[in-house]
């Protein structure tokens, strides 16, 4: 690294030294591992050892020194350093692990505060390499760092990672996120798309898991409480009840878990163009940067609850981000359909691909779709037909389950309407489902192979699914049910110069 | 939309130019076989010790099925199971039933990988796995002859090095 080059971080004065983390982790790795404990924590402080005869207190103590301990250890035997070449992370005391990340390999760092961070000023700086191919992969984190220092750490090294200098993006380096141009910002209008996604039911699920937990640590001490008992209700009054109650929790949920993860949501784009910047979350806040050159693509996801409710959610899918977040990052949370549509345009460089129509596959994917539809809802039916021959009394089943292939043809026809594909001057879009309708864009210089996959069925009709492999994202994009021509068509066209040698 | 390069051929791809080895099939169905010999040893055995009792006509039909499967499979697959290096590109295809054609760039090669199974090394088979920076994309061509497979290891590595950018 030049010496001239703007250098106000000490973070980075020291770079070659080996470093420790900020001495006030020492605060917030106890109270991190504290709270991994906390059932544990709470059922000795509260119910004593699970009812046993054991005197309580030396347990309970034990219960709050270990992971005092270890959090300790942990800081003590972190490490870390900078040089000219890559980051090094050294870890452990007994099992040592150093994990080493060439700088030109950084691809995306992301801050994160949990509240307990955000009280110390404190923050976690993930740095992200583009290792998606191989499995397993640690991935470097330094927990935590001052939240200034983990800004500067940022900036230098994307700053440094990054080939080709744009003009005025050094002065751009020193600046923080926050004074690019924001192309959006949380609205709290958007509140009301939080109840019609699934996420409502998957946090009740995990609060469920807690108390579930926390019951089971108590044991026997717990006295359970007793709720106005269903069973006494008439069946037809407790069905619809609980399921008014149920709607209202997970709805209540969802807008929660909306806010929490999406509060003072805001993206932004750095003055020199080359950098985005989200900034999330009400308690724990998540700052994820994005390098233009590293977004492969966007795509628009439209579960069937927000499609209703006219709206959609955005992610751009860059290259190595770690894979357990899928490597996508989240561009817009449930947010109204043009909304999302003009964001995820702007991040395509004003290209049309998010709205231009799709090249439909044919009358041969047209009947699939009715045959997979009528297949999987007439199944219950079957069932139930099955049933009743064998005991009168179940006839009653015949109805729902016949009024349900009513909806296979409207269902068949939708996800033939939502199946597609295009291919404009510099990106391929591929479209399809109803219940989860996703619409991918994805750059074709992003494009890293072809697979072609054809099931016995597809043979026979002379369809295929063509998938794109990338290294971002979801690592592929398929255009499902397309003639075997169309496909190698679009192959060819989309990667020029790839397949003509395999044509015959 | 870009001038395609291409020709404007026939519009469909050909098969990859190469066979695995004549000795695939054997592999595949010794493969095949030991899971299918191993439920057949727990039914029988289960049956003698008088945890369960079969019906009689579960064992021919066992035995046809699995024949048919440990036979018929390893034939149909070597059939289908092909591959084919050039100076740009990979091209494999693989399955039985359902099929699978996989095409990778040159340029986009990571790495290239060699192994054998204990009775791969018997029969004197092994495994390429060429791989990209794609999760999605790992080309395997699997039950190669030894020489067959090492040469191909060879040039490949050449070739993607010769081809290298950054891959992703």
């Amino acid at each position: 690294m030049p010496p001239d080059e703007p250098m106000t971080s000490t973070v980075l004065v020291r770079a070659h030294e080996w470093r420790r983390l900020d001495p006030l982790m020492l605060l917030v790795h106890p109270v991190n591992e504290l709270v991994r404990f906390l059932p544990l924590v709470i059922a000795t402080v509260v119910f004593g050892s699970s009812g046993d005869d054991r005197g309580p207190w030396q347990w309970q103590w034990i219960g709050v020194a270990i992971p005092i301990a270890l959090g300790v250890g942990r800081f003590l035997t972190t490490r870390f350093r900078i040089t000219t070449e890559q980051v090094e992370l050294r870890r452990g005391l007994f099992a040592r692990s150093v994990l080493r990340a060439p700088l030109d390999r950084v691809r995306t760092v992301e801050v994160t505060s949990s509240p307990i961070h955000r009280l110390l000023g404190l923050a976690k700086v993930a740095i992200g390499t583009g290792s998606a191919a191989r499995a397993g992969d640690e991935r470097l984190e330094l927990d935590g760092l001052a939240l200034r220092h983990a800004r500067e750490l940022r900036t230098a090294l994307l700053h440094r990672a990054g080939t080709t200098d744009v003009p005025g993006a050094a002065g751009a380096v020193t600046r923080r996120p926050d004074t690019g141009r924001v192309l959006l910002r949380f609205d709290p209008r958007w509140l009301r798309y939080a109840p019609l996604t699934s996420s409502g039911i998957v946090i009740a699920a995990a609060v469920a898991a807690g108390v579930g937990q926390l019951v089971d640590a108590a044991g026997d001490r717990l006295t359970r409480w007793s709720l106005p008992d269903l069973a006494q209700l008439a069946l037809w009054i407790a069905v619809p009840l609980g399921l008014v109650l149920a709607v209202a929790l997970f709805s209540v949920f969802a807008v929660l878990g909306y806010l929490i993860t999406n509060g003072g949501f805001r993206l932004s784009v750095d003055p020199s163009g080359r950098t985005f910047h989200v900034t999330r979350g009400l308690v724990t806040t998540r700052e994820t940067t994005l390098e233009r050159d590293r977004i492969r693509g966007v795509e628009v996801h439209e579960p069937l609850g927000l499609r209703l409710g006219g709206a959609a959610r955005l992610s751009a899918a860059v290259t190595g981000l770690d894979r357990r977040t899928g490597g996508t990052s989240p561009l817009a949370p449930p947010a109204p359909y043009d909304v999302v549509i003009g964001v995820g345009t702007e991040i395509l460089d004003g290209s049309p691909a998010l709205v231009v129509p799709l090249r439909h596959h044919g009358p041969r994917a047209l009947r699939r779709r009715y045959l997979r539809a009528a297949s999987g809802l007439g199944l219950p039916l079957l069932v139930a037909a099955a049933i009743t021959l064998q005991d009168r009394s179940w006839a009653w089943t015949l109805l729902p389950t016949t009024l349900l292939l009513v909806v296979a043809e409207p269902l068949a026809r939708d996800r033939y309407r939502r199946l597609g594909h295009a291919l404009d001057a510099r990106h391929l879009v591929v479209s399809s489902g109803t219940f989860s309708s996703r619409r991918q864009v994805l750059a074709r210089e992003g494009i890293i192979g072809w697979n072609i996959r054809q099931s016995w069925f597809q043979r026979r009709g002379g369809l295929c699914d063509l998938v794109a492999t990338t290294s971002a994202g979801r690592q592929a994009c398929t255009a499902h049910d397309v003639p075997e021509p169309v496909a190698v068509a679009l192959a060819s066209a989309a990667v020029p110069g790839l397949l003509g040698q395999f044509r015959g | 939309m870009h001038p395609a390069t291409d020709p404007p051929a026939p519009a469909r791809l050909r098969e990859p130019a190469n066979r695995v080895s004549p000795r695939a099939p054997l592999l595949w169905g010794l493969n095949a076989a030991g899971p299918l010999v191993g439920v057949l040893v727990v039914l029988l055995f289960g049956e003698q010790a008088g945890w369960f009792t079969l019906p009689a006509w579960l064992w021919p039909a066992y035995a046809l099925l699995a024949l048919g499967y440990v036979l018929g499979m390893p034939l149909v697959r070597y059939r289908v199971h092909r591959w084919e290096s050039t100076a740009s590109a990979v091209y494999t295809q693989t399955g039985w039933l359902a099929r699978e054609r996989r095409i990778a760039p040159m340029s986009r090669v990571q790495t290239v990988d060699f192994d054998q199974s204990a009775l791969g090394r018997l029969l004197g088979l092994a495994t390429v796995t060429v791989t990209t920076a794609s999760a999605a994309g790992p080309l395997q061509l699997a039950a190669l002859q030894v020489d067959v497979a090492l040469r191909l290891v060879d040039e490949l590595t050449r070739r993607a090095e010769a081809d290298q950018g950054d891959a992703t």
